[in-house]
């Protein structure tokens, strides 16, 4: 027993440069425990590291639910949920709570054991991206302590690999609820998310080329020191490739512009069609998971992590500064979705195969060349001062033509024609 | 290539266009009514225009009801329940003798007796009413603005009840085409759609108005 738990023995103790996983915190600011536990304090300070995340994620969707719908409905000029509570802030609650006392149904003749799984397959594995991303940091002493639960040396790695598994969870839901809809819903879903692995692994390879590790304390660390050490503005392929992850990381999350999988007017809900009651909640709370999840590791990986936005002075940083910046890319995420409309399948695919897939491996090429020339993999920013000069232009010349183009969508007033 | 480069470009920044403007939107007034909390803005100019002919919420102006119980007999569903008794001078005694209601077009009533023929009106002229409420006084009004002349016909009976049980009511308007004085109407303001109650028993509208057979 004991040699088993010795596996986890020195997981709380992995260590970056001087930083320490939280639960290596726990042990340090709990109390004691008892003599007949000492031995597997180890294991229990990761479990209750796990816990705490376990506990705390779900909560999430709770908040992006009401945001997303108040969201919709302040670009759409209305005013959202009023009813639940002031503002309508308990109407996530509410709708929960109804789910809850919902039947749960199982439609005949489907496969009743993979129905069951799927929706748990869904949700571990969107959790369990969260393992790996480090939230934010606390100093104690001369030990750094980063609210990470694993601090993986393969960080970025392990949560590619688990965030695809959810892609089986559901086919599963899609072929087990025995409806032409679901099972349309989900393979378009795997096609998708298949294809959109692509692209979002080749975008982190160009940041990996730069960092150096796939440690996601270590890419963190690496971009301390404020704003201009951010790695979307260390060459700018990066700044491309920034980009193209999220708009992949779009994609991944099933959202529209791209959401194939459940769209309304073809598929009524898409793969989870036939699902009620709290199974249906475990699909939201993963979509929801997931969407948070992915903003929270392009947080990570271009815009800085938890590290604050000036150098020396906390502004941004810590725990409150990762959350903010990640709920700005969410709220981006809806923005674009009440913006533009549902792409068609072979749209999608072209996106995908014709343009991002070509776009990463040209930014690879070009962060090679970028390393080559100006050394972007070092932390003394000798490339910075170049590449901020081509992002500056290329944006200058972007938003020039989009304000052109905005204000020539000024609405046109037709003439009356007199009689 | 050329052709390739530039639709990447115009793509994203055909994008970011309306990715401007929605956000511009997210800054405009709302404009959803918070319908029974905005209560006072409905209201106002009887913003939601209730169509002529609208089927709502029973009224009787019992000042005319000359409880003939025609409405209660029509009545499909029986939800109409009056009850009446004789004055007690014997046959023939009247609590008041029959007079005309001029209703103009602003939903102002006029009561008295109008000199001539009161079932014809014709645009353009002059109708002369001899007030009786308050009594002695003459008013002349333009034809254009009266809405309909009613008789007021003589009251025989008191009343002692007059129930409209509105949650059994089934809006047919028959009992309102029946009545003899119109005094039975549908309420065309907006009043009329909004009487809704949680308890069914504040749905039993009572019309009788004692003090008046004094
Ligand atoms: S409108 Fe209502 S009260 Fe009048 S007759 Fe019809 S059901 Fe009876
Ligand atoms: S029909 Fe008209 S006048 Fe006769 S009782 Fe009914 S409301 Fe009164």
């Amino acid at each position: 027993m004991r040699q088993f738990f010795g596996i986890f023995g020195n997981l709380s103790e992995v260590t970056v440069g001087s930083s320490k996983p939280l639960a290596g915190l726990l042990l340090e600011i709990l109390p004691p425990l008892p003599a007949f536990l000492e031995e597997y304090e180890q294991l229990l300070a990761m479990i209750t590291a796990c816990g705490i995340f376990v506990g705390v994620v779900p909560l999430i969707p709770l908040v992006l639910v009401l945001a997303e719908r108040k969201v919709s409905a302040f670009i759409q000029d209305r005013t959202g949920p009023m009813r639940v509570g002031p503002w309508g802030i308990l109407q996530t609650l509410a709708d929960g709570v109804k789910l809850l006392f919902k039947e749960d149904l199982i439609p005949p003749y489907g496969d009743r054991v993979l129905f069951r799984l799927a929706p748990y397959i869904i949700v571990c594995f969107s959790l369990a991206a969260f393992v790996a991303i480090p939230f934010g940091a606390i100093d104690l002493g001369d030990e750094r302590y980063v609210f990470i639960v694993s601090n993986l040396n393969i960080g970025i790695f392990y949560i590619l690999a688990v965030s695809s598994v959810i892609v089986i969870g559901i086919i599963m839901a899609g072929w087990a609820s025995n409806s032409k809809w679901s099972l349309l819903g989900s393979l378009r879903s795997a096609a998708q998310m298949v294809s959109y692995e692509i692209p979002v692994g080749l975008s982190i390879l160009s940041v990996i080329m730069v960092v150096q590790t796939l440690n996601m304390q270590g890419i963190v660390d690496q971009q301390d020191g404020g704003l201009h050490s951010w790695l979307i503005f260390r060459t700018p392929f990066s700044f491309i490739a920034f980009f193209v992850f999220f708009i992949s990381a779009i994609a991944e999350v099933n959202r529209t512009p791209f959401d194939l999988p459940e769209a309304e007017s073809e598929l009524v809900a898409g793969f989870h069609t036939e699902y009620s009651g709290m199974r249906f909640a475990l699909f939201f709370i993963a979509e929801y998971a997931n969407m948070f999840a992915v903003c929270a590791i392009a947080v990570t990986l271009f815009l800085g992590g938890w590290q604050g936005v000036l150098p020396g002075i906390d502004i941004l940083g810590g725990l409150p500064g990762f959350v903010f910046k990640t709920l700005f890319l969410v709220f981006v995420m809806m923005w674009i979705r009440w913006t533009l409309p549902r792409l068609r399948v072979d749209q999608l695919m072209n996106l995908c195969w014709k343009y991002l897939i070509p776009v990463s491996f040209f930014n690879i090429l070009g962060v090679g060349i970028w390393m080559l020339i100006f050394g972007a993999d070092t932390m003394d920013m000798k490339s910075l001062g170049p590449s901020l000069v081509v992002i500056v232009i290329a944006v200058f010349i972007l938003l020039k033509q989009v304000f052109k183009g905005v204000s020539g969508t000024k609405r046109e007033t037709t003439p009356v024609p007199s009689s | 290539m050329v052709g390739y480069i530039s639709n990447i470009y115009v793509g994203v920044y055909t994008v970011l266009v309306g990715m401007v403007i929605t956000f511009k939107q997210m800054f405009k007034p709302r404009v959803t009514h918070q319908y029974p909390y905005q209560y006072e803005f409905e209201r106002k100019d009887n913003y939601r225009e209730i169509p002529i002919g609208n089927r709502g919420q029973l009224h009787n102006r019992v000042e005319d009801c000359i409880v003939c119980n025609k409405c209660a007999q029509i009545c499909p569903v029986d939800c109409i329940y009056i009850d009446s008794r004789k004055p007690s001078g014997g046959r023939g005694a009247k609590l008041w003798e029959s007079m005309n209601v001029v209703h103009l077009k602003d939903r102002k009533q006029i009561i008295g007796i109008v000199e001539g023929d009161t079932k014809k009106i014709e645009p353009d002229t002059e109708i002369t009413i001899n007030q009786t409420v308050p009594t002695g006084q003459t008013r002349k009004v333009s034809s254009n603005d009266v809405d309909r002349i009613v008789e007021r016909k003589k009251v025989t009976f008191y009343m002692d009840r007059f129930d409209i049980d509105m949650a059994l009511c089934m809006y047919c308007g028959l009992c309102t085409e029946v009545c003899p004085t119109e005094c039975l109407t549908m309420v065309d303001t907006l009043q009329g759609i909004e009487y809704s109650e949680f308890d069914r028993a504040n749905l039993n509208y009572s019309f009788v108005k004692p003090e008046l057979y004094k």
